[in-house]
């Protein structure tokens, strides 16, 4: 039964289906349990939270990942997921602390100042969550010192910065100066994305890591977890 | 000329949406997608306010990489200077779908309704352009009927065109900017406008520009 609903749930993640009145990639979906019904029945069965997101959430989210790689899946089939993966993590959290479940790493997420673009800083967020990080957006059009400020009280593991415009991205460059200065940049990863941004241009600023999307910015910041 | 609205009958280009959202030539969008994007293409009218304007300015002198045009504006760009050395007169524009969609966009994202966010935010851009289009025809036919022909549209971020010189465009275009303002970083509000640059002159010059050979990058996806 418990292998049923988890593998159920990562059926409707897979497919984007948030509650069961959605349709799903395939026809014919529409009135079988969506991700919201499906979690509530694993919580009222008292499933394991750590299994209904390592074997559900996670799981399909990886897989997701892999299709989006491997061109099966298009943007809005991967934010599809996203979305069913964000509404789990909502109904879930009350659960995690009861459940001993420590997250993975606290992560702040920034537009840099001068930006308002924030669809893809909200995707990383929402794939942050489904990983098991703790996650606070400070929003956009960020002053560096207000993200220092929020380092320093906040005190995140990392810092994920995003831009969209090549004349906005340099002010990722003040933010990671901004906290050099306050002396806090060895105290957070700094991980940059964005259209205009690139690998050498994170590597030229003194970023930590880049993700060129959604899932590449999630594997970086797990790949830095582990070091 | 002042700003001018115009009817928000937008005959959106799914298409040219569906591109947007990265399926290119070959993608099929789910059903879920595709009739996602139907509906709010066919509902677009209610979130979009288009307006533009714009302004034909003479062209003093084009020296090097710098253009100088009437108004103390100086457009600096290899690209743009290689354009305008062809024509006479060179048209400055502002245009916008206003700020409702985007505000829209950014509540649905918000709210984590990231597909919807995504398709919304997609048609919107493919608005503005539609928006475009409507502002290169009425100054191509401005340009007809003094014999001359126009160029394709620029825009700063294209080629080595850069964002910063959002400021000189905006300068030229005086205090009527169709509602659109310039943030410090050049970021245009609303965020669904678009500013830029047509060249006005000879037809057989201007319209066979191809800003390509004269531009340094080498890696850029719209290279002919």
């Amino acid at each position: 039964m418990t292998e049923d609903i988890i593998s159920l749930i990562r059926e409707n993640v897979i497919q984007g289906r948030v509650t069961q009145d959605d349709e799903g990639l395939d026809e014919g979906l529409v009135g079988r349990p969506g991700v919201t019904e499906l979690i509530e029945k694993a919580l009222a069965k008292r499933l394991d939270v750590r299994d209904i997101i390592n074997k559900g959430l996670t799981e399909a989210m990886n897989l997701v990942g892999q299709k989006f790689e491997q061109k099966e899946y298009y943007i809005p089939d991967m934010l599809a997921s996203a979305e069913a993966v964000g509404v789990a993590m909502e109904i879930l959290g009350p659960y995690l602390a009861r459940s001993g479940i420590k997250p993975k790493g606290k992560v702040l997420l920034a537009t840099v100042k001068g930006d308002l673009h924030d669809i893809g800083k909200n995707i990383v967020m929402i794939l942050l969550r489904g990983a098991g990080y703790t996650v606070k957006d400070l929003g956009n059009d960020m002053e560096p010192q207000s993200i220092v400020n929020a380092v320093r009280e906040e005190n995140p593991q990392f810092l994920g910065l995003s831009a969209l415009l090549t004349s906005t991205m340099v002010n990722m460059r003040d933010t990671i100066q901004a906290l050099e200065e306050s002396g806090l940049r060895d105290k957070v990863k700094v991980v940059i994305g964005g259209a205009p941004v690139s690998e050498e241009y994170a590597k030229s600023i003194g970023a930590d890591g880049y993700g060129s999307d959604g899932f590449q910015a999630l594997a970086v910041i797990e790949s830095l977890t582990s070091t | 000329m002042s700003t001018s609205s115009i009817r928000n009958e937008f005959d959106i280009d799914t298409e040219q949406v569906f591109n947007r959202m990265g399926y290119g030539t070959d993608g099929v969008p789910s059903a879920r997608v595709e009739s996602l994007v139907r509906e709010y293409a066919d509902n677009i009218c209610h979130l979009v306010e288009p307006s533009y304007s714009y302004v034909i300015r003479d062209i003093n002198s084009v020296r090097g990489s710098r253009v100088f045009i009437e108004g103390s504006v100086i457009f600096r760009s290899n690209v743009i200077a290689r354009l305008l050395e062809r024509c006479q007169k060179v048209a400055v524009f502002v245009l916008t779908v206003g700020g409702r969609l985007g505000e829209v966009v950014h509540q649905l994202s918000g709210d984590g309704l990231m597909v919807q966010a995504a398709v919304l935010d997609a048609i919107g851009s493919d608005a503005a352009e539609t928006l475009a289009h409507v502002v290169q025809d009425i100054v191509g036919k401005e340009a007809e009927a003094d014999g001359l022909g126009i160029s394709q549209r620029f825009s700063p971020g294209y080629c080595d065109w850069r964002v910063s010189q959002q400021r000189m465009v905006f300068r030229a275009m005086g205090s009527d900017t169709a509602g659109v303002r310039l943030t410090d970083g050049c970021l245009m509000i609303p965020q669904k406008s678009i500013s830029g640059i047509i060249g006005i002159g000879p037809a057989d010059k201007v319209e066979s520009y191809n800003p390509c050979p004269t531009c340094e990058k080498r890696d850029c996806v719209g290279r002919r």
